[in-house]
């Protein structure tokens, strides 16, 4: 008896009464923390993230679409123009043609 | 630019003149439902774009457990343009198999399955099939959480077929687990051995619908129609519509690049809320109608032997429907048609939205 009330009176001698709660409730946080989940992992950019390119690759998208339209109106004219001559009988070839030599 | 002696050169090996009076003879009809045909055109040109940012990706990626996850990353933050090119074929791999459905239900709508054209429906139906089999295997490349998990899950969902379940799951995962072995496998078919049974059904597709001509709707085929020629008429036309295509995928690409995952830790849990790509969740969704167990038999395998019954049913349509073979209306078909699509659509939302 005596041995363990000198063990006790040398721990709370060495480790005050606040402090070993202070260390519990270290103990018990840090146990927490590893317990939680980890932190989200940092997003992996899958877009180009400086402005100066962000406004390059956004500048570029509007002309390929100017692009795109202005393709799409010049199939389009062709397109009416070989209907016209369709429509003429002009394409077909016209077998008794005489030949220019 | 004309060049008369290269032309002379190439006329005097190859008969372009015959070539030129081929296409110009190929005729298309032209009716209300004429919009249909360029369905096929759209998902032939994204099949293209796939081929093309693919041999890209092909050139960086590295299909090793310890570096796949590492290459995609460096694709898409160390190499010029590599985020736009991932994205490019991202996109493209689902506006495929978005216009390929489109494509099919068209087709099974205006039964242009019937007599003569069976091996035409045939043809593209394996191809649907190797489409899809595209999306999963390149999914898994990726080799991130939800590729994984969503890998794991769909190898083992066919491992629950009866009496070929196993050697399915075994022959796709090359091991008792998605692991290394798995991500190999699965390049090999992605890189190799799908694209070369692709190129070669898509050339019979191509030469069958050539060799048959374009089908009418049975409505119409009694009405008398205007031919327009394949070349130039039809094809400013495809022309126009890749055009807009591309446009609309390029957009996609810059706007919604797609995210990368952490990676794959086949040890880890699964991550909450794992779902499959959206032409998945259809099968996902009918799975879990059914309970674990029905009078004691495994829910799973009945639940897949219905699917793949249903999807055997849908592929022998052509050879089921005799009066669109004969050339009369057959509305049965056409409602067995739309049942299949609102089905597939209401399952895909409810996936989408669970």
């Amino acid at each position: 008896m005596r041995r363990l009330s000198s063990v006790k009176g040398f721990l709370s001698r060495v480790f005050p009464g606040r402090l070993v709660l202070l260390i519990a409730a270290l103990l018990l946080l840090s146990g927490t923390a590893a317990a939680a989940p980890a932190p989200p992992a940092e997003k992996i950019a899958v877009f180009p993230t400086a402005p100066y390119y962000i406004y390059i690759v956004y500048e570029s998208l509007i002309i390929f679409w100017i692009a795109i339209l202005g393709l799409l109106v010049i199939i389009h004219m062709k397109l009416r123009e070989i209907e016209r001559v369709q429509e003429m009988g002009v394409d077909k070839e016209d077998q008794d043609a005489p030949l220019l030599q | 630019m004309n060049c008369p002696r290269l032309k002379d050169w190439l006329e005097e090996r190859y008969d372009l003149e015959g070539m030129k009076r081929l296409a110009k003879g190929k005729l298309i009809p032209e009716h209300r439902y004429d919009l249909w045909y360029y369905t096929g055109g759209i998902t032939l040109f994204l099949f293209i774009l796939q081929f093309v940012t693919g041999m890209l990706l092909a050139l960086y990626y590295v299909p090793h457990i310890d570096f796949a996850h590492k290459s995609i990353i460096e694709i898409v933050t160390k190499l010029n343009l590599g985020w736009f090119f991932r994205s490019l074929h991202h996109w493209g791999a689902q506006l495929s198999i978005v216009f390929l459905f489109i494509h099919l239900f068209g087709t099974l709508l205006m039964k242009s399955y019937r007599k003569p054209r069976e091996f035409v429906w045939v043809t593209g139906f394996i191809l649907l099939g190797i489409s899809i089999f595209f999306g999963l295997s390149g999914y898994l490349l990726l080799w991130d959480e939800r590729a994984f998990a969503a890998v794991r899950v769909a190898t083992g969902g066919a491992g629950a077929f009866p009496v070929i379940g196993g050697f399915i799951k075994a022959f796709l995962r090359g091991s008792i687990d998605v692991t290394g072995d798995t991500l190999l496998r699965f390049y090999a078919f992605h890189v190799a051995i799908l694209p070369i049974i692709t190129l070669g059904l898509v050339g019979l597709h191509i030469l069958l619908v050539q060799y048959h001509g374009m089908s009418v709707p049975l409505s119409l085929q009694g009405e008398k129609k205007r031919e327009v020629p394949f070349f130039p008429n039809v094809f400013y036309q495809d022309l126009s519509i890749w055009l807009v295509v591309t446009g609309v995928l390029v957009t996609l690409a810059v706007l919604l690049p797609p995210e990368i995952g952490i990676k794959a830790d086949p040890l880890a849990p699964p991550p909450e809320n794992v779902k499959p790509e959206w032409y998945f969740l259809f099968l996902m969704e009918t799975l879990k109608l059914f309970p674990g167990s029905i009078l004691g038999m495994n829910g799973e395998t009945i639940a897949i032997m219905l699917v793949a019954g249903a999807i055997l049913f849908f592929f022998l349509i052509p050879f089921f429907d005799q009066k669109s073979a004969r050339g009369e209306k057959s509305p049965l078909f056409t409602w067995i048609g739309v049942i299949y699509l609102l089905y597939f659509l209401i399952m895909t939302a409810v996936g989408y939205l669970s």
